[in-house]
């Protein structure tokens, strides 16, 4: 609710100063079509073709009011929210001098470094962003943001500072869960010269997670003078930290990316998780193949439930719920862009994911354009 | 056959256009020097002045002028729809907005000619005396 309140706050905004300052209006698209093999499913898609799941439609617009002070809003429509549109991002922007730039409002987090514009398809080479690594399931950020932009040496260096909170849901266990991330403090800088980039990131924050439907244990755990064990399972200002590294290497038409992350949120269940991704393509004028390779090790924590003696009544429900979090995926996928216009490219990507803990492979075929206007 | 044909025709079309030159132009005021990295720094954004320390508007040809697209391979080292890809990076994420374009060689001498910030491109063959050449590529 407080989030739709300064999305709307920014609109009005917006819109008061649009009768006197000019308003630039862009946007992007994507239309996207999938379908996995028979029997399985992926990314949201089933082995019935979907033209929805991964489809979206942005619109922002942006307002320079002068004296270094701008407004931008993002109203996007996704598919799989049945088009429903909202607001992504809405900000504003204050230019403080060349090198310094302060944002407030609502804001993309900065894990990983394709999340500023990881819905904005024309703006890379794949279909999707690798989901073993861009999956943390949620985005934004109510905050603000300092951006310092200079350079050392031959380098440019772009260095963004993060404060804010979170209050949506997070998917936990394949489930969405109302959730809250206080005190969100981060930095990301990354490094760049000609063809060769490298970020790192660092965020931490106190998460709350409310998921009611382990209060009956809790209740027992506490009702047997075990609080202890509730304390380490639970999410109740926990804290939680987000660690990524990302390479970029870009030269005579050849195109290496490779990102790592690790998430962990102390004194829960949640399993401490390694994700990673290596993409190489090549530019052959107007098509781009690339392939790519992406783990998901998600290490679950046992040593909750270590003390506890072998016949207590609700060590397997405890074990099932920690060790359900240990987690391991692979997947490979072939891909390729084609910039068949200014301002479209086609893209298609075939994906082969394994679970490696149940060696479930899962196969999927998506097509789509993505633009620009 | 038509492959041949169709292959020949494109290699004359590339090997023409990569005879155009491009003039990169400022207001015939305008003191300052420049080299391709400085101006690549001022296409893609990342610098607002000149080295001299005045102030840099750069000025872009619309996509379809023939000088842009030599524009962008020649002097920033990317295709049109890489700096396109660079630009929606930015302007979606609140963190730049792309150089104003204009339609046409005559409408960019004629910006160029009447803002002393300005720095623009142009076809070689379309340099009069209202603006001052300052590369050619």
């Amino acid at each position: 609710m407080k989030k739709t309140c300064l999305a709307t706050m920014v609109a009005v905004a917006l819109c008061s100063v649009a009768a006197q300052a000019e308003v630039n209006i862009n946007g992007f698209a994507s239309i996207k079509a999938g379908k996995a093999s028979s029997g399985d499913a992926l990314y949201g898609y089933t082995d019935e073709i979907d033209f929805k799941n991964e489809s979206l439609f942005a619109v922002q617009f942006q307002s320079d009011l002068g004296e270094k002070l701008s407004v931008t809003a993002q109203l996007m429509a996704r598919g799989n929210n049945d088009f429903d549109a909202e607001f992504e991002w809405a900000f504003l922007t204050y230019q403080l001098d060349d090198a310094w730039r302060l944002n407030a409002g609502r804001l993309r987090t900065p894990f990983y470094k394709y999340s500023d514009f990881r819905d904005v398809g024309y703006a890379y080479d794949w279909l999707r962003t690798p989901q073993s690594v861009y999956n943390l399931g949620f985005d934004t950020i109510e905050g603000v943001s300092l951006y310092h932009s200079g350079s050392i040496s031959d380098m440019q260096s772009n260095i963004q500072l993060v404060f804010g909170a979170y209050d949506g849901e997070v998917t936990l266990q394949g489930t969405k869960a109302p959730a809250q991330i206080n005190n969100i403090l981060g930095a990301s800088w990354e490094l760049s010269q000609d063809w060769l980039s490298v970020r790192v990131a660092y965020l931490v924050g106190k998460v709350t997670v409310d998921a009611p439907v382990f209060n009956p244990l809790f209740g027992a755990l506490n009702g047997a003078g075990l609080n202890s064990i509730t304390k380490a399972i639970d999410f109740d200002e926990d804290d939680g930290s987000f660690f990524g590294l990302g390479l970029n290497y870009d030269r005579n038409d050849w195109l290496m990316v490779a990102e790592y992350t690790h998430v962990k949120v102390k004194d829960t269940f949640y399993a401490n998780q390694d994700s990673y991704y290596v993409s190489l393509g090549h530019r052959f004028d107007s098509l781009t193949p690339y392939i790519s390779y992406e783990k998901d090790e998600d290490d679950a924590k046992p040593e909750i439930y270590a003390g506890l003696p072998a016949n207590f009544p609700l060590l397997l429900p405890i074990a099932s719920i920690v060790m359900g979090q240990e987690f391991e995926n692979t997947s490979w996928n072939l891909g390729m862009r084609y910039d068949f216009h200014p301002a479209a490219a086609f893209k298609v990507e075939l994906t082969s994911s394994e679970n490696n803990m149940t060696n479930q492979k899962d196969s999927l075929i998506a097509v789509g354009v993505d633009l620009v206007f | 056959m038509n492959w041949f044909k169709a292959i020949t025709l494109t290699t004359a079309i590339t090997a023409s256009s990569a005879m155009a030159e491009v003039a990169v132009i400022v207001h015939p005021s305008n003191a300052a020097t420049v080299d391709q990295a400085e101006i690549t720094r001022l296409f893609t954004g990342r610098g607002t002045a000149f080295s001299n320390g005045s102030k840099a508007t750069p000025l872009n040809l619309a996509e379809s002028a023939a000088a842009r697209g030599e524009f962008d391979s020649k002097v920033l080292s990317k295709s049109s729809s890489q700096m396109k890809a660079y630009w929606s990076k930015l302007v979606f994420t609140g963190k730049g907005t792309p150089p104003k374009e204009l339609s046409s060689d005559a409408e960019m001498k004629a910006a160029v000619a009447a803002d002393a910030t300005a720095i623009g491109y142009i076809d070689a063959t379309a340099v009069d005396g209202t603006v001052k050449v300052l590369a050619k590529f």
